[in-house]
Protein backbone atom coordinates (compact mmCIF):
# COMPACT_ATOMS: atom_id res chain seq x y z
CA UNK A 1 0.00 0.00 0.00
CA UNK A 2 1.17 3.27 -1.02
CA UNK A 3 1.85 5.68 1.94
CA UNK A 4 0.38 9.09 3.01
CA UNK A 5 2.92 11.56 1.72
CA UNK A 6 3.12 9.44 -1.82
CA UNK A 7 -0.39 9.88 -2.29
CA UNK A 8 -0.93 13.04 -1.11
CA UNK A 9 2.99 14.73 -3.35
CA UNK A 10 0.82 12.93 -6.40
CA UNK A 11 -2.34 15.02 -5.80
CA UNK A 12 -0.11 18.05 -4.96
CA UNK A 13 1.46 17.40 -8.42
CA UNK A 14 -1.73 17.87 -10.35
CA UNK A 15 -2.32 20.98 -8.94
CA UNK A 16 -4.25 20.29 -5.74
CA UNK A 17 -3.88 22.71 -3.58
CA UNK A 18 -5.39 20.93 -0.44
CA UNK A 19 -2.74 17.89 -0.65
CA UNK A 20 -0.06 20.09 -0.55
CA UNK A 21 -2.00 22.02 2.95
CA UNK A 22 -1.83 18.40 4.04
CA UNK A 23 1.46 17.51 3.62
CA UNK A 24 2.59 21.29 5.28
CA UNK A 25 0.60 20.47 8.20
CA UNK A 26 1.98 17.00 8.42
CA UNK A 27 5.56 18.33 8.38
CA UNK A 28 5.46 22.39 9.37
CA UNK A 29 6.02 21.34 13.10
CA UNK A 30 8.61 18.92 12.84
CA UNK A 31 10.68 21.56 10.63
CA UNK A 32 10.03 24.12 12.93
CA UNK A 33 11.30 21.93 15.51
CA UNK A 34 14.47 21.47 14.03
CA UNK A 35 14.90 24.43 13.06
CA UNK A 36 14.30 26.32 16.03
CA UNK A 37 16.42 24.35 17.54
CA UNK A 38 18.64 24.49 15.10
CA UNK A 39 18.64 28.45 15.05
CA UNK A 40 17.47 29.20 18.49
CA UNK A 41 15.00 31.78 17.13
CA UNK A 42 11.90 31.77 16.41
CA UNK A 43 11.75 34.11 13.37
CA UNK A 44 14.31 32.42 11.43
CA UNK A 45 12.98 29.35 12.61
CA UNK A 46 9.54 30.27 10.98
CA UNK A 47 11.43 31.55 7.81
CA UNK A 48 12.77 28.31 7.51
CA UNK A 49 9.82 26.11 7.66
CA UNK A 50 8.03 28.70 4.49
CA UNK A 51 11.89 27.89 2.69
CA UNK A 52 11.64 24.57 3.19
CA UNK A 53 8.00 24.20 1.67
CA UNK A 54 8.62 26.34 -1.18
CA UNK A 55 11.36 24.63 -1.96
CA UNK A 56 9.21 20.81 -1.74
CA UNK A 57 6.53 22.81 -3.57
CA UNK A 58 9.38 23.65 -6.62
CA UNK A 59 10.96 20.54 -6.90
CA UNK A 60 8.18 18.15 -6.20
CA UNK A 61 8.62 16.59 -9.82
CA UNK A 62 11.65 15.67 -8.69
CA UNK A 63 10.99 14.26 -5.45
CA UNK A 64 12.10 10.10 -5.88
CA UNK A 65 8.77 8.39 -4.38
CA UNK A 66 11.28 5.54 -3.75
CA UNK A 67 13.01 7.84 -1.17
CA UNK A 68 10.99 8.50 2.71
CA UNK A 69 9.39 12.07 2.05
CA UNK A 70 10.60 12.80 5.69
CA UNK A 71 13.62 11.61 4.67
CA UNK A 72 14.19 14.23 1.62
CA UNK A 73 12.07 17.00 3.55
CA UNK A 74 14.72 16.85 6.54
CA UNK A 75 17.39 16.93 3.84
CA UNK A 76 16.03 20.53 2.45
CA UNK A 77 15.40 21.68 5.85
CA UNK A 78 18.51 21.06 7.58
CA UNK A 79 20.79 22.26 4.77
CA UNK A 80 18.67 25.33 5.16
CA UNK A 81 19.44 25.89 9.12
CA UNK A 82 23.07 24.71 8.33
CA UNK A 83 23.61 28.02 5.19
CA UNK A 84 22.03 30.31 8.04
CA UNK A 85 24.33 29.23 10.72
CA UNK A 86 27.17 29.49 8.08
CA UNK A 87 26.25 33.02 7.21
CA UNK A 88 25.70 34.28 10.65
CA UNK A 89 29.45 34.15 10.79
CA UNK A 90 31.40 36.11 11.68
CA UNK A 91 29.09 36.55 14.77
CA UNK A 92 29.32 39.47 16.49
CA UNK A 93 28.67 39.70 20.52
CA UNK A 94 25.15 41.16 21.33
CA UNK A 95 27.47 42.85 24.36
CA UNK A 96 29.11 45.16 22.21
CA UNK A 97 28.48 48.58 22.40
CA UNK A 98 27.53 50.19 19.01
CA UNK A 99 29.59 53.37 18.26
CA UNK A 100 27.30 55.75 16.22
CA UNK A 101 24.30 55.30 18.65
CA UNK A 102 24.75 56.07 22.78
CA UNK A 103 23.81 53.31 25.08
CA UNK A 104 22.34 51.08 22.35
CA UNK A 105 23.89 47.38 22.16
CA UNK A 106 23.02 44.11 20.45
CA UNK A 107 20.19 43.49 22.38
CA UNK A 108 18.46 46.33 21.92
CA UNK A 109 18.47 45.68 18.18
CA UNK A 110 16.75 42.58 18.29
CA UNK A 111 12.89 42.15 18.00
CA UNK A 112 11.80 40.86 21.87
CA UNK A 113 10.74 37.53 21.77
CA UNK A 114 8.85 36.97 24.75
CA UNK A 115 6.86 34.15 23.96
CA UNK A 116 9.95 31.47 24.53
CA UNK A 117 8.94 28.49 25.67
CA UNK A 118 11.45 29.57 28.49
CA UNK A 119 8.99 31.72 29.42
CA UNK A 120 6.04 29.85 28.26
CA UNK A 121 6.85 27.05 31.03
CA UNK A 122 8.67 27.70 34.16
CA UNK A 123 11.44 25.32 33.03
CA UNK A 124 14.24 24.18 35.12
CA UNK A 125 18.15 24.97 35.53
CA UNK A 126 18.85 21.97 33.99
CA UNK A 127 16.77 22.26 30.85
CA UNK A 128 18.00 25.99 30.30
CA UNK A 129 21.84 24.79 30.00
CA UNK A 130 20.72 22.03 27.80
CA UNK A 131 19.44 24.56 25.01
CA UNK A 132 22.46 26.32 25.77
CA UNK A 133 24.68 23.61 25.61
CA UNK A 134 22.75 21.95 22.08
CA UNK A 135 23.11 26.39 20.91
CA UNK A 136 26.67 26.33 21.89
CA UNK A 137 27.28 22.69 19.69
CA UNK A 138 29.53 23.49 16.54
CA UNK A 139 26.70 23.02 13.46
CA UNK A 140 28.03 19.60 12.20
CA UNK A 141 27.52 17.98 15.74
CA UNK A 142 23.96 20.30 15.97
CA UNK A 143 21.98 19.50 12.97
CA UNK A 144 22.88 15.62 14.20
CA UNK A 145 21.75 15.56 17.57
CA UNK A 146 19.08 17.61 16.91
CA UNK A 147 17.91 14.83 14.15
CA UNK A 148 18.62 11.96 16.96
CA UNK A 149 16.73 13.09 19.13
CA UNK A 150 14.80 15.80 18.22
CA UNK A 151 13.20 14.31 15.28
CA UNK A 152 14.20 10.70 16.77
CA UNK A 153 15.71 9.74 13.55
CA UNK A 154 17.19 6.66 13.76
CA UNK A 155 21.49 6.66 12.78
CA UNK A 156 20.68 5.23 9.44
CA UNK A 157 17.94 7.75 8.74
CA UNK A 158 20.53 10.36 9.62
CA UNK A 159 22.50 9.24 7.58
CA UNK A 160 20.29 9.39 4.25
CA UNK A 161 19.42 13.06 5.19
CA UNK A 162 23.12 14.19 5.41
CA UNK A 163 24.42 11.80 2.53
CA UNK A 164 26.93 10.65 5.09
CA UNK A 165 28.34 7.31 5.93
CA UNK A 166 26.33 5.97 9.30
CA UNK A 167 29.87 5.69 10.78
CA UNK A 168 30.51 9.10 10.42
CA UNK A 169 27.26 9.97 11.87
CA UNK A 170 27.23 7.36 14.81
CA UNK A 171 31.11 9.10 15.77
CA UNK A 172 29.42 12.60 15.81
CA UNK A 173 27.04 11.17 18.02
CA UNK A 174 28.50 9.91 20.59
CA UNK A 175 31.14 13.19 20.29
CA UNK A 176 27.81 15.08 20.52
CA UNK A 177 26.79 13.43 23.47
CA UNK A 178 29.82 13.50 25.21
CA UNK A 179 30.04 17.25 24.80
CA UNK A 180 26.11 17.58 26.15
CA UNK A 181 27.47 15.34 28.94
CA UNK A 182 29.96 17.79 30.13
CA UNK A 183 28.10 21.09 30.19
CA UNK A 184 25.60 19.42 32.09
CA UNK A 185 28.24 17.66 34.63
CA UNK A 186 27.97 19.81 37.06
CA UNK A 187 24.04 19.63 37.54
CA UNK A 188 23.83 16.17 37.56
CA UNK B 1 38.21 -4.35 29.30
CA UNK B 2 39.86 -0.39 29.40
CA UNK B 3 37.76 2.38 29.94
CA UNK B 4 38.14 4.26 26.63
CA UNK B 5 36.43 1.16 25.21
CA UNK B 6 33.99 0.95 27.94
CA UNK B 7 32.86 4.35 26.69
CA UNK B 8 32.72 3.56 23.56
CA UNK B 9 29.89 0.75 24.40
CA UNK B 10 27.88 3.18 26.77
CA UNK B 11 27.51 5.14 23.52
CA UNK B 12 26.61 2.05 21.42
CA UNK B 13 24.62 0.95 24.36
CA UNK B 14 22.36 4.06 23.98
CA UNK B 15 22.11 4.06 20.50
CA UNK B 16 20.18 0.50 20.58
CA UNK B 17 23.57 -0.80 19.16
CA UNK B 18 24.92 -3.17 21.54
CA UNK B 19 24.49 -7.14 21.55
CA UNK B 20 23.73 -8.87 24.53
CA UNK B 21 27.26 -10.19 25.36
CA UNK B 22 28.75 -6.76 24.70
CA UNK B 23 26.10 -5.79 27.28
CA UNK B 24 27.49 -8.08 29.91
CA UNK B 25 31.13 -7.03 29.54
CA UNK B 26 30.25 -3.48 29.68
CA UNK B 27 27.51 -4.28 32.83
CA UNK B 28 31.01 -6.83 34.47
CA UNK B 29 33.18 -3.75 33.99
CA UNK B 30 31.10 -1.37 35.13
CA UNK B 31 30.42 -3.21 38.56
CA UNK B 32 34.27 -2.84 39.41
CA UNK B 33 34.92 0.62 38.06
CA UNK B 34 32.97 3.54 39.82
CA UNK B 35 34.30 6.26 37.51
CA UNK B 36 32.72 4.37 34.61
CA UNK B 37 29.84 3.87 36.56
CA UNK B 38 29.67 7.72 36.72
CA UNK B 39 29.90 8.29 33.49
CA UNK B 40 27.17 6.07 32.40
CA UNK B 41 24.69 7.05 34.91
CA UNK B 42 25.53 11.13 33.48
CA UNK B 43 25.19 9.91 29.73
CA UNK B 44 21.88 8.30 30.77
CA UNK B 45 20.43 11.21 31.56
CA UNK B 46 21.90 13.64 29.07
CA UNK B 47 20.07 11.13 26.99
CA UNK B 48 16.97 10.89 29.16
CA UNK B 49 17.44 15.17 28.67
CA UNK B 50 17.90 15.19 25.32
CA UNK B 51 14.79 13.07 24.74
CA UNK B 52 12.76 15.37 26.95
CA UNK B 53 13.49 18.34 25.00
CA UNK B 54 10.62 17.34 22.32
CA UNK B 55 8.26 18.44 24.85
CA UNK B 56 9.71 21.64 25.62
CA UNK B 57 9.93 22.88 22.04
CA UNK B 58 7.05 25.49 21.16
CA UNK B 59 4.93 25.08 18.57
CA UNK B 60 5.27 27.11 15.09
CA UNK B 61 2.49 29.50 15.36
CA UNK B 62 -0.64 28.99 14.11
CA UNK B 63 -1.33 31.02 10.75
CA UNK B 64 1.90 29.58 9.44
CA UNK B 65 0.42 26.98 7.18
CA UNK B 66 -1.61 29.72 5.84
CA UNK B 67 1.29 31.98 5.10
CA UNK B 68 3.17 28.87 3.55
CA UNK B 69 0.39 28.35 1.20
CA UNK B 70 -0.10 32.32 0.22
CA UNK B 71 3.59 32.60 -0.16
CA UNK B 72 3.32 29.36 -3.18
CA UNK B 73 3.57 30.54 -6.55
CA UNK B 74 0.43 30.77 -8.18
CA UNK B 75 1.65 30.07 -11.77
CA UNK B 76 0.27 26.26 -11.53
CA UNK B 77 -1.16 26.42 -14.85
CA UNK B 78 1.44 28.14 -16.69
CA UNK B 79 4.20 25.43 -15.26
CA UNK B 80 2.08 22.40 -16.09
CA UNK B 81 2.02 24.37 -19.71
CA UNK B 82 5.87 24.78 -19.62
CA UNK B 83 6.28 21.28 -18.58
CA UNK B 84 4.41 20.23 -21.36
CA UNK B 85 6.66 22.69 -23.59
CA UNK B 86 9.69 20.50 -22.22
CA UNK B 87 8.50 16.93 -22.76
CA UNK B 88 7.46 17.41 -26.19
CA UNK B 89 10.49 20.24 -27.53
CA UNK B 90 9.78 18.60 -31.56
CA UNK B 91 6.31 19.49 -31.50
CA UNK B 92 6.69 22.59 -30.24
CA UNK B 93 9.61 23.93 -32.38
CA UNK B 94 6.71 22.41 -35.35
CA UNK B 95 4.12 24.68 -33.73
CA UNK B 96 6.43 27.81 -33.86
CA UNK B 97 6.85 27.07 -37.18
CA UNK B 98 3.84 27.16 -38.53
CA UNK B 99 2.77 29.85 -36.42
CA UNK B 100 5.67 32.13 -37.55
CA UNK B 101 4.78 30.77 -40.90
CA UNK B 102 1.05 31.45 -41.20
CA UNK B 103 1.79 34.50 -39.55
CA UNK B 104 3.82 36.18 -41.90
CA UNK B 105 2.04 34.80 -44.93
CA UNK B 106 -0.96 36.59 -42.93
CA UNK B 107 1.07 40.04 -42.83
CA UNK B 108 2.17 39.83 -46.73
CA UNK B 109 -1.31 38.91 -47.43
CA UNK B 110 -2.62 42.23 -45.68
CA UNK B 111 0.13 44.09 -47.59
CA UNK B 112 -0.45 43.26 -51.28
CA UNK B 113 -3.57 45.74 -51.78
CA UNK B 114 -1.09 47.99 -54.52
CA UNK B 115 -1.04 47.33 -58.05
CA UNK B 116 2.39 44.82 -59.03
CA UNK B 117 3.33 43.99 -62.83
CA UNK B 118 5.85 41.60 -63.25
CA UNK B 119 7.23 40.17 -66.20
CA UNK B 120 10.07 40.35 -69.03
CA UNK B 121 8.59 42.57 -71.52
CA UNK B 122 6.63 45.60 -69.34
CA UNK B 123 7.46 48.58 -71.92
CA UNK B 124 4.75 46.27 -74.13
CA UNK B 125 2.05 46.61 -71.24
CA UNK B 126 -0.34 49.25 -70.86
CA UNK B 127 -1.46 50.40 -67.12
CA UNK B 128 -4.65 52.13 -66.88
CA UNK B 129 -5.24 52.96 -62.90
CA UNK B 130 -5.89 49.74 -62.18
CA UNK B 131 -6.01 47.53 -65.75
CA UNK B 132 -3.21 46.24 -67.08
CA UNK B 133 -3.77 45.71 -70.93
CA UNK B 134 -2.03 43.94 -73.27
CA UNK B 135 -2.95 46.04 -76.62
CA UNK B 136 -3.44 44.10 -79.97
CA UNK B 137 -0.45 43.12 -81.90
CA UNK B 138 2.02 43.58 -79.20
CA UNK B 139 3.90 40.72 -77.68
CA UNK B 140 5.42 39.83 -74.49
CA UNK B 141 8.30 37.84 -75.16
CA UNK B 142 8.33 36.18 -71.03
CA UNK B 143 6.09 35.83 -68.34
CA UNK B 144 3.97 38.13 -67.31
CA UNK B 145 2.05 38.76 -63.28
CA UNK B 146 -0.33 40.74 -62.28
CA UNK B 147 -1.29 41.50 -58.39
CA UNK B 148 -4.46 43.02 -57.31
CA UNK B 149 -5.68 44.44 -60.73
CA UNK B 150 -7.78 43.81 -63.39
CA UNK B 151 -5.91 42.54 -66.77
CA UNK B 152 -6.86 42.02 -70.28
CA UNK B 153 -4.98 40.33 -73.10
CA UNK B 154 -5.84 41.41 -76.19
CA UNK B 155 -2.36 40.93 -77.58
CA UNK B 156 0.35 37.74 -77.18
CA UNK B 157 2.06 36.49 -73.96
CA UNK B 158 4.38 33.94 -74.98
CA UNK B 159 5.01 32.70 -71.53
CA UNK B 160 2.97 31.55 -68.23
CA UNK B 161 0.42 34.54 -67.61
CA UNK B 162 -0.25 34.94 -63.80
CA UNK B 163 -3.68 36.62 -62.07
CA UNK B 164 -3.19 36.94 -58.84
CA UNK B 165 -6.29 38.56 -56.78
CA UNK B 166 -8.00 40.01 -59.43
CA UNK B 167 -9.96 39.55 -62.74
CA UNK B 168 -8.81 38.22 -66.28
CA UNK B 169 -10.45 39.08 -69.71
CA UNK B 170 -9.18 37.14 -72.98
CA UNK B 171 -9.97 38.63 -76.05
CA UNK B 172 -10.40 36.22 -78.98
CA UNK B 173 -7.67 37.74 -80.50
CA UNK B 174 -5.12 36.88 -77.61
CA UNK B 175 -2.96 34.55 -77.55
CA UNK B 176 -1.31 33.08 -74.32
CA UNK B 177 1.73 30.34 -75.31
CA UNK B 178 2.59 29.06 -71.35
CA UNK B 179 -0.04 28.26 -68.66
CA UNK B 180 -2.86 30.89 -67.22
CA UNK B 181 -2.70 30.56 -63.80
CA UNK B 182 -5.52 32.67 -62.00
CA UNK B 183 -5.09 32.91 -58.21
CA UNK B 184 -8.14 34.13 -55.59
CA UNK B 185 -7.97 32.12 -52.55
CA UNK B 186 -5.19 32.51 -49.66
CA UNK B 187 -4.04 28.67 -49.75
CA UNK B 188 -3.55 28.65 -53.71
CA UNK B 189 -1.75 32.20 -52.86
CA UNK B 190 0.36 30.89 -50.08
CA UNK B 191 0.84 27.48 -52.34
CA UNK B 192 2.17 29.56 -55.18
CA UNK B 193 3.98 32.08 -52.61
CA UNK B 194 6.10 28.53 -51.33
CA UNK B 195 6.56 26.95 -55.18
CA UNK B 196 7.90 30.25 -55.95
CA UNK B 197 10.26 30.41 -52.79
CA UNK B 198 11.58 27.40 -54.12
CA UNK B 199 12.18 27.43 -58.05
CA UNK B 200 13.68 31.09 -56.82
CA UNK B 201 16.33 29.07 -54.77
CA UNK B 202 16.55 26.76 -57.66
CA UNK B 203 17.35 28.93 -59.94
CA UNK B 204 20.01 30.99 -57.96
Amino acid sequence: MENIENRLTKLALKGDQRAFAEIVELYKDKIYHLAYRMLNNRHEAEDVVQETFLRVYKNLDRYDQNQKFSTWIYRIGTNLCIDRLRKRKPTYSLDAEMNDQEGMDGYSMIPSDNRTPESETLISETQQIIYEAIESLPAKYKSVMVLRYLQDLSLQEISDVLGMPVTTIKTRVHRGREFLRKKLEPKL
Amino acid sequence: MDCKLAVSLMHDYLDDDLSKEQQLELKTHMLSCPDCRMQFKELEQTDMLMYSLTHHTPSASLELTERIMNSLPKQKKQQLWLTWVKRHPAITAAAIFVLVMLFSTVSFWDQDTQLVVKGSDLDQVVIEGNTVIVPEGKSIAGNLTVENGKTQIYGDVQGNLTVIDGSLYQASTAHISGQVKSIDQAMDWIWYKITNMFSDVAYR
